[in-house]
């Protein structure tokens, strides 16, 4: 299903954004929160996984049904992995389309990562002390 | 022990009384002495041109609105851009450089002393961070009372001591050096989008006037017994038909001060406007600059206004709001709570434009009208008149009727019958200059006693040397050589250092910020008065326990203590 | 013992009426701070010493090496990027200009992805705003536009808007009103008096609209306009006509949607507008607590707020070629050095692709995603808690954060500071 994606700041992930390895941290910026029309329509229950795609990577996330959210269009809160699926142009201006990146999105059985084994995908390394 | 020995200058010290002796000076330590040893360091100014420092009593060259100013006109930051080389970092900006933009450039013309113009109290931390990169000049601050609400409600209770026991609180808190008013009770009506006509228009919801605010702090100042005198930028600034308001304004002040001025009124050239409106404007500088004269409570500083690219900026947020409306370019405010407002736009004046040509004879015909120099300052209003890099240019204008009747020539021809210039021949020497660009400075802001603006022995060792031999060049002919000498100094010496040489910064500086702190008895210690802190606290946003200026910010220092009479 | 008037250092708003308790060299609570602030101020889990990438391994190293280890990477590169800052005080702001400056590098701050659009369009067309007491003390309408503060800066509305009672307004409650627009519901539009929903994407035209009814040219517009009823347009305006002070606050709903600089340049238009029939002013909702202030340092230092490359001596500004996400995506730069931001959660992919690729250090108090890619990460003081300096609020008004915990760790400032020493003896000796 092709949708608009976008994000932004929450409580809970500015809560946690200075312990970036908490669960509560990780739990809160890998969610898709989505309308449920939208969720019936790819036949997913809540707490069950999404892919969602974009020109510029993948990434798997945990749906979360929400009124609020209009239908056609998702919600991440602002974090790795939404910005595992952004692209680098800022249209001359130095911002990228953090608001405005259209993306698919399909249920999928694949698990979730975490944020370091995000991190590892791009080539880092984490550090778990 | 560091000691230098400049010899064979030609030097002029209206405050000693020096009208160009070819002399040695001393310095010692930072300070100008009798003599010093064989060893010191000589300095052979071959007669050239040898004045105390330069001192600005009027600019805006750090804090929240100078920076806003900057941040939103990249346009100017690139009109201004020199790398980074020796000692010297990179600067930006033509209009509003960046603070070693100013201080550079201050310093390769001499000099050594600055006055921010406007300070607001709530952001004076600030300024203070500027002045910490404002390396080659001391600095200290104007902090605005304008619109302060606890002294516009003790005004309007008659409590004239109250009113001085909140300045010295909010001075000393800041640690800032004079009072300022901005179109006072303007400011205030501002927070409502409206605006103060003249003196005697109330205050939207606190009943008072400006003319009451402007006697009451007047008092309050001399009762701090401050060095300064309070600061004034009149109400209706800009306005055709002005003049009036400025004269009634003028006309409220007593004498009250034996050493220096009981008002300093700033760039009057904005104030000295005639007509019903922009067809008829036209100078009324003669009328103003006779009040000045018969008034010796009064100093003012021009505000003249030089053709080309600037920026304005001001505390005055409607006057800026109405310029926006004529310009249509770009415009920010910036209202600050309980205290006052603050307005920029970017401005071109041009020669043909009539009003432009208008304003820019006043301010000279304010410098040639008013008689005795000690009692009008030169000044741009920097930035908002032109950029101080314009200095040596309305000093040439001042001194020679040649140049200005060439300038006269390119301008709008209708100005001819708007002012009175054409018809002023008189034509300043140096002695004047020095006057107008140091000494009427240090006497106006109060220093000379703390060793500004001379060279007396046990003077601060601030000296300007400049590559003119003053005995020898004719400034009304030879007024090119005017301009090129103030430009650029041989040698801008600061506290006893040579920091600028030919225009090359050779020393990252340290300035010395001056402030003042009014000792004020118990009785009226703010910091104890529970309707002052009930308000505080219920009004502002920031805890008053966080709202004063830490040591921190002050490196370098000198605090004036004074014994108010509270 | 309890600290009174402290200053949060989580959001633009930079409370400074906390009370924060200390025992036994730990902060134990806090009262007045909202939960982003109270979770900073018990944060744990602090990065012990310096560590340093070793092959597929993290090893402690000491300061010192920590720093031998910058100083090199930085003198050795011909691009560096010092990115972040908004997170640190002033003081340690100046030192990082004076470094990139030194360097011939490339400073940037967290504004090019969060406000930075909103500069723009300042300096296109100004910026008519006021501090927020003039708010408190006198504004009977508030509009919110793209953004949430009761999640991002969440005693915005108890401080200076919707509970904040004034000078002029006895009881903020029942004398303001609040007009909250934005593409999604969210707990702040619970709140609103209005609530105005745009279609995404729709921001721009609906302020031309707006624009349009102020300046009398109403009857022109379609039945609805980005997904708002007209009769909702015109309802609005008329309350900002009305109102005796308005004042508008918008978000990263209108910098990071489509038409970025556009939207705020229109915004700000339309508050020029109504400034001919009331007064109204306009500010952005600041996000880090001295993102500001990384703005002001860099512009009195340099002439601009962020964006500065000092390649060829003088200070160059050029967003979207200067910034941050772009030198990163063009694979520009060629060593990084991060202070107190954390890019690798907060950039798009590509940036941090070549994040993974060149030298980084990073000088953060915490281990984040950002460390996964660093050589040397060097853990310092966290200013308003074990370290105090200068921030400046969203309105511009500067606030000294105290340091209520002694620690062992330095200040950015302390660290900043050697690194530019001995940047100093090889490039200025």
């Amino acid at each position: 299903m092709k949708v608009m994606m976008n994000t932004g700041r929450t409580v809970d992930q500015g809560a946690n954004v200075e312990n970036k390895r908490s669960v509560a941290y990780r739990d809160e910026t890998s969610t898709c929160f989505m309308h449920f029309f939208d969720m019936m329509e790819l036949g997913i229950d809540e707490g069950e996984n999404v892919l969602v795609a974009s020109p510029y990577g993948r990434v798997v996330l945990t749906a979360a049904a929400d009124d609020l959210i209009k239908p056609g269009t998702i919600f991440v809160p602002y974090g790795p992995y939404a910005n595992h699926i952004i692209g680098g142009e800022t249209h001359s201006t130095g911002m990228p389309d953090f608001k405005s990146t259209e993306v698919t999105v399909d249920a999928t059985d694949e698990p979730r990562r975490t944020i370091y084994e995000l991190m590892e995908e791009l080539g880092g390394l984490p550090y778990d002390h | 022990m560091s000691e230098i020995l400049i010899k064979n200058a030609y030097v002029i010290d209206p405050i000693s009384g020096v009208n160009g002796e070819t002399m040695d000076i001393a310095i010692r330590d930072g300070r100008i002495v009798e003599d010093v040893g064989g060893g010191a360091e000589v300095i052979d100014a071959r007669g050239a041109l040898t004045l105390p420092g330069g001192i600005d009593s009027h600019t805006h060259i750090c804090g929240t609105k100078v920076n806003f100013g900057r941040y939103m006109s990249p346009e100017d930051m690139r009109a201004g851009r020199t790398a980074r080389h020796g000692y010297m970092h990179a600067t930006s900006g033509y209009s509003v450089p960046t603070t070693y933009g100013n201080s550079y450039r201050y310093s390769r013309m001499g000099y050594t002393t600055l006055l921010e113009g406007a300070m607001a109290p709530l952001e004076a931390r600030h300024t203070h961070e500027e002045f910490l990169y404002t390396p080659l000049q001391d600095t200290m601050a104007n902090a605005l009372f304008d619109g302060n609400w606890s002294i516009l409600e003790a005004i309007r209770d008659g409590d004239t001591k109250r009113v001085a026991a909140i300045i010295g609180w909010f001075l000393t808190a800041v640690k800032g050096f004079a009072v300022k008013l901005t179109n006072p009770g303007g400011t205030e009506a501002w927070g409502w989008g409206k605006d103060v006509t003249c003196i005697h228009n109330p205050v939207p919801n606190f009943e008072v006037s400006p003319s009451e605010i402007i006697t009451a702090v007047v008092k309050a100042n001399e009762m701090l017994r401050l060095p300064h005198s309070v600061h004034l930028h009149c109400n209706n600034l800009g306005k055709p038909g002005n003049y009036t308001c400025t004269m009634g304004t003028l006309g409220l002040i007593p004498d009250l001060n034996k050493k220096r001025q009981t008002l300093y009124a700033t760039h009057v050239q904005f104030h000295s406007y005639g007509g019903s409106g922009w067809s008829d404007f036209c100078s009324k500088s003669e009328p103003v600059a006779n009040v000045v004269n018969m008034r010796p409570q009064i100093v003012i500083d021009m505000g003249q206004v030089m053709f080309g690219k600037t920026t304005t900026m001001t505390a005055d947020g409607p006057m800026e709001f109405n310029l926006y409306r004529l310009h249509h370019d770009k415009w920010s405010n910036h209202d600050v709570e309980l205290e006052t407002g603050s307005g920029i736009i970017p401005v071109l004046y041009r020669r043909k434009n009539l009003v432009n040509a208008v304003m820019w004879a006043i301010g000279l015909e304010l410098g040639l009208l008013v008689k005795d120099p000690w009692q009008c300052i030169m000044a741009t209003d920097n930035p908002n008149g032109a950029p101080f890099v314009r200095y040596p240019e309305v000093i040439a204008l001042l001194m020679s009727k040649k140049y200005r009747d060439e300038e006269f020539a390119t301008v709008h021809p209708d100005t001819e019958s708007r002012v009175p210039l054409p018809a002023i021949e008189r034509e300043m020497d140096w002695y004047e200059i020095a006057v107008m660009t140091r000494a009427a400075q240090a006497k106006a802001l109060g220093i000379v006693d703390i060793g500004k603006g001379h060279l007396g022995v046990g003077a601060e060792a601030d000296v300007a040397i400049y590559p003119v031999r003053a005995d020898e060049v004719d400034p009304a002919v030879d007024y090119r050589k005017v301009i090129e000498a103030f430009g650029k100094t041989e040698y801008t010496i600061k506290r006893g250092r040579v920091v600028s040489r030919r225009g090359e910064c050779l020393v990252d500086g340290n300035n010395t910020t001056i402030w003042v702190k009014p000792k004020i008895s118990e009785e009226y210690n703010m910091a104890n008065d529970p309707d002052f802190i009930a308000k505080f606290d219920r009004y502002y946003t920031v805890r008053m326990s966080n709202y004063p200026v830490q040591d921190e910010y002050l490196k370098r220092n000198l605090c004036i203590e004074t014994e108010a009479e509270l | 013992m309890i600290i009174k008037d402290t200053v949060c250092p989580f959001c633009g708003c930079l409370c400074d009426d906390i009370e924060v308790t200390v025992e036994d060299g730990k902060i134990v609570a806090t009262d007045n701070a909202c939960t982003l602030g109270t979770s900073k101020f018990l944060g744990d889990h602090r990065m012990k010493s310096p560590i340093r990438r070793v092959g597929k391994e993290w090893k402690e190293i000491s300061y010192d090496e920590a720093i031998d280890y910058t100083v090199d990477m930085l003198l050795d590169a011909d691009r560096p990027l010092l990115y972040g800052w908004s997170g640190t005080h002033g003081e340690a702001q100046c030192v990082g200009v004076h470094m990139a400056e030194l360097l011939k590098g490339v400073i940037d701050n967290t504004s090019s992805v969060c406000h930075g659009p909103s500069i723009l369009a300042i300096q296109e067309v100004g910026h008519p705003g006021c501090t927020l007491g003039q708010v408190k003390n006198r504004a009977d309408i508030i509009i919110y536009w793209g953004c949430n503060p009761i999640d991002a800066h969440p005693r915005h509305l108890s401080r200076y808007t919707r509970y904040a009672n004034g000078f002029f307004l006895e009881n903020s409650f029942r004398d303001r009103k609040v007009i909250v627009v934005d593409v999604r519901k969210s707990q702040t539009t619970n709140l609103a008096d209005e609530f105005v929903q745009i279609k995404p994407g729709c921001d721009y035209a609906v302020l031309s609209a707006l624009r349009a009814i102020v300046r009398g040219k109403g009857d022109d517009l379609p039945r609805t306009v980005g997904g708002v009823q007209r009769e909702q347009l015109f309802r609005i305006v008329d309350l900002c006509k009305k109102a005796k002070f308005g004042a508008v606050y918008f978000g990263l709903g209108l910098t990071m949607t489509a038409g970025k600089y556009k939207n705020i340049r229109n915004a700000i238009e339309l508050v020029d507008e109504l400034n001919r029939h009331t007064k109204f002013t306009i500010s952005a909702m600041r996000g880090h607590y001295n993102v500001y202030g990384s703005n002001e340092v860099n512009t009195w230092m340099t002439g601009y707020p962020f964006g500065i490359d000092f390649s060829r001596g003088i200070a160059f500004y050029n967003p979207g070629e200067t910034t941050a996400v772009d030198i990163l995506a063009r694979k520009e730069c060629d060593a990084c050095l991060i202070v107190a931001s954390d890019p690798a959660a907060h950039f798009p992919r590509p940036c941090i692709e070549h994040l993974a690729e060149i030298p980084v250090v990073q000088i953060d108090p915490y281990a984040n995603a950002t460390t996964a890619f660093c050589d040397v990460q060097i853990p310092v003081g966290i200013t308003g808690i074990d370290a105090a300096g200068t921030a400046y609020r969203m309105d511009g008004v500067p606030i000294r954060t105290k340091k209520v915990l002694e620690t062992a760790y330095p200040s950015d400032e302390e660290i900043l500071g050697s690194v530019y020493a001995r940047i100093q003896e090889v490039r200025q000796p």
